[in-house]
Parts: C-alpha cells; structure tokens; sequence
C-alpha cells in the first residue's frame, strides 16, 4: 500500500508542472511588434485600459480580447486587469466615446491567433497549451 | 430633416460614410457598443430615444440624439475624430406635429500623439469642465434628465488647441489645457444652447481614483456672445464602494457683464447623485441638485428618483422622477423614460 502511495505521488510531482503549464496565458503579439522583452502585469493593464496606443516604433497597438462570457478571458481580467466585468465594460464605452477603440473581440482562441498573427500592432493571449507559432511571445500570466 | 444654417450638411455626412463604407473597407465582427471597424477607422454611435411626461406642458416623443461618430488610427500624428448628430427631432407631440430637429457638428479635431503620455488636440472638442460633458451620450450617463450645472455654467465646446497628460501607469494626475480663439467651429444653433461663448480657455486636472473613480477640478475663463465675461471653478468627484456609486459635480463661475442685466453676479450649482446596482441589469438612482441660474433670483432645486435596466451594457432603459422642490424650476417636474443605445 505504502509503495503505491509512493508511486502516487511522484506522479503527481511529475504531472503537476506540466497541467501548470497548461493552465498559463501567454500574452502574444505580432511578429512586427517592435518589442522584445517580457512585458509587466501592469504594462499589459495600460494596453488594454487604452492608456498605452503605441508600440515603441510608433505603431498603433492593437489589443484582442475573447467574448464577455470566455473563462479564458474570465482568466485575464482577474489576473492582469483586476477589475469586474461591469466595470470594465463602462469604462469601455466611455473610451469608445472619447475616441479609443476598445479591444477588438475574437470568439475562439484559433481566432485569436489567426488575428495576432495576421494583424500588425495585434496584442493578445492565448492558453500555452495551444503553443502558437508565428507570434511573439511578450508575457507569461500564471 | 431641415438641417440649420449652421449646421453639417447632410450630404457631408453620406459622403463620408460612403467613402468609408466602399468595397476598400474591410469590417471585422461587429460587437454592440464597439462601432464597425472599416480599417484604420472606426464607425460608432449611439441613439437616445425620449418620453417626456412633465406634469404641466406638452407631453412629448423625442429622438433626443441620434450621433454617428468616426475615429481614426492611421499614424501617431493623424487620429481624427468626428462626431454629428441629430438632436431634438421630435416624433410625437401633445397638440402639435412633430419637428424635424437640427444636424449640428458635436466634434471635429485631430490627436497628435507627442509621447506616450502627451497628446495634442487641434480642432472642435467637448470641454473638460466636471465628468458628465465628457462622456454626456445617453447609454454613458446616470439619468435621463440631465443636472443644469452639468451644461448651463459653462462653455461645452471648445475649438481651438489643447494639450493632454495622461499617465499611462495612472500615478500622476490626468492634466488637459485649452484653448479658443474667437468663436466656436459650426456654432450651435441658439434654439438648443443656452448661451454660445467665444474666447475659452482653461484647465482641467484629474486625479484617478480607480478605473471609473476619480476626483477633478475645472477652471474655464470665457465670454458669451453679448459680452458677459465669466470665470468659472468646478469640482467632481466619482466613487465607486462595491454595488454604490456616488458623484457630486459642483461649479461657480463669477460673471460680470457690460451691458446685459442678470439677476445675480455669480451663477452656481451642484448636483450629488448615488446609483445602487441591484445585479448586472437593474440599478435604482437619484440625484438632488441646486442651481443659482444667473437669470433668476431664486435657487432651484430638484429631485430625481429612477430606476434603470441594461438590456446589454451597451443599452440601457431608464424611468424616472423629477420634482421641483424650490425656487424656478430649469427641469420641469414630470415623468421621464429613455432608452438609448450605445452602437
């Protein structure tokens, strides 16, 4: 009995890290995106609060979100932006009217990617587990 | 629709959405509230449709605004921003017909990005005297009925220049300068304004509190078209605690005329309102305010009860009651509902 406990255990040790993983966000960008270094929890909060517009280079940025009912946006919000949906939606409407382009809504992470991927200035984030390719990748949200 | 003689022409404004709306123009997925990208340009605005129910007086259906606005990214110097709209097009009216309503330019400028952090502003915009003329489109604000010191103690456009800090960490306090040489680009007619102002200037500085909390403090030196000079101090403030949302917007602006007889030397106000969310959807909310009109001896004070329901939060429908409690009313007591949505 005591062996399979064991044994239990240094399974789960080993699986552990790996669902970790799984559950990570990666922020990521276009590949144009003229930044390389990982970017802050709190740099990533003034993008997509409309705060920062542009890439050093002078570029608009762009910032994608998932649909208001995604968990993986449920995921972000609390993670980066710490603020409620309600809130979060009034103060976009009231960017909106001030002239900032809320983020742009994709409705599937293969959507998400697609746009990143295709969109110069695109920022957003996927799930690690779906190991995207050609974007860059600017920050890991545990 | 019988546009004013000051106002946009119809026909400026199909051209534009014609120009926008061509086969060149690539639209994403449309989200309520989000306007429709059409490349570096985003094509939004929002409607407001009004019952007015005023205890004495005509009873009335008003397409209070219907506003179309445009913004463009296409480099860090050139981010235009348009917005005309439709105001007072009245759809059904208690002894009389209804009325077309005039087409008049809200804004028309342009943002130049200096830095991250410093941006100029060249051309037609809202002033940034208290919260609510900032973000006054219907589906934004708290209440149907708008408080006076919200709009009648001040000048609400400037057209001209204005440099604008905004911290993007939101440490320091957002600072905005303007300035208006003469009068205002495609004045509002006299018929929906109650005073029209030339030679603007001022400062607005706001503290961030939160995401929507904040507490500001206005300054605006103007003079109105029959030459009464006026200084003006406000303050804001906006609170959020859990599902309670408190806001105060107070001015006083000293006034001295030449020629023009008022009633008093300074006109003044202020509003407090709370909100209380009962879910996602439904929120009930008031507002009392007082206000020294400039033309009246006496303070009015009113009261406001209503309550509200978001169809989504780009849409919400609003039912509420204004009671006179003092002195000349500038709102007249009544029932009032709105639905408005912002596109």
């Amino acid at each position: 009995m005591t062996g399979w406990r064991i044994a239990a255990a240094v399974l789960l040790a080993l699986l552990l890290p790996a669902a970790a993983r799984a559950e990570e966000l990666l922020i990521i960008a276009n590949p144009s995106v003229a930044v390389d270094g990982p970017l802050s929890d709190e740099q990533i909060a003034a993008i997509y609060l409309l705060k920062t517009t542009l890439w050093p280079d002078g570029r608009h940025i762009v910032p994608v979100n998932r649909e208001a009912s995604s968990e993986i946006r449920a995921r972000f919000t609390g993670a980066v932006l710490k603020e409620d949906r309600a809130s979060l939606a009034a103060y976009w409407n009231e960017m909106h009217f001030k002239g900032q382009r809320p983020p742009v809504v994709q409705e599937s992470e293969q959507a998400m990617l697609a746009f990143v991927q295709n969109v110069p200035g695109a920022i957003g984030y996927v799930s690690a587990s779906l190991a995207p390719g050609n974007v860059k990748v600017l920050a890991h949200v545990p | 629709m019988a546009p004013s003689g000051r106002a946009l022409p119809g026909w400026a404004l199909a051209a534009l959405l014609w120009l926008l709306g061509g086969p060149a123009a690539r639209a994403d997925d449309y989200q309520l509230g989000h306007g429709l990208d059409l490349g570096p340009f985003n094509l939004a605005g929002y409607s407001n449709l009004v019952g007015n129910l005023p205890d004495q007086g005509a009873r009335s259906l008003v397409l209070d605004d219907l506003s179309l606005f445009v913004s463009g990214h296409v480099a860090g110097w050139l981010n235009p921003f348009m917005e005309a709209e439709l105001t007072g097009a009245t759809l059904a009216r208690s002894g009389a017909g209804p009325s077309d309503g005039d087409l008049v330019l809200e804004r028309l400028y342009d943002d130049a990005y200096l830095t991250d952090d410093l941006t100029l502003r060249l051309g037609k915009m809202l002033a940034p005297v208290g919260e609510w003329n900032q973000i006054h489109a219907a589906p934004l604000v708290l209440t149907t009925v708008r408080p006076a010191v919200t709009y009648r103690n001040f000048s609400e456009y400037v057209t001209g220049a204005s440099l604008l800090f905004s911290d993007p960490q939101s440490a320091l306090p957002d600072l905005q300068l303007y300035w208006q040489p003469g009068g205002e680009l495609s004045e509002r007619p006299a018929t929906i304004t109650v005073h029209q102002y030339a030679d603007v200037a001022g400062a607005q500085v706001s503290l961030p509190l939160g995401l929507l909390d904040r507490v500001g403090v206005s300054f605006q030196s103007s003079r109105d078209v029959r030459g009464v000079r006026q200084s003006l101090f406000g303050l804001d403030a906006h609170y959020t605690v859990g599902p309670l949302t408190l806001a105060a917007e107070g001015t006083f602006s000293d006034v001295s005329s030449s020629g023009t007889r008022l009633a008093r030397d300074a006109e003044w106000g202020a509003y407090v309102s709370a909100a209380y969310a009962l879910d996602e959807e439904w929120s009930l909310y008031g507002w009392y305010e007082g206000f020294a009109d400039r033309t009246r001896s006496s303070v009015a004070a009113d009261l406001l009860l209503g309550a509200g329901y978001h169809l989504h939060p780009a849409s919400v429908i609003k039912l509420e009651y204004l009671q006179n409690v003092g002195g000349q009313p500038v709102n007249p007591t009544g029932l009032f509902a709105s639905w408005s949505v912002l596109f």
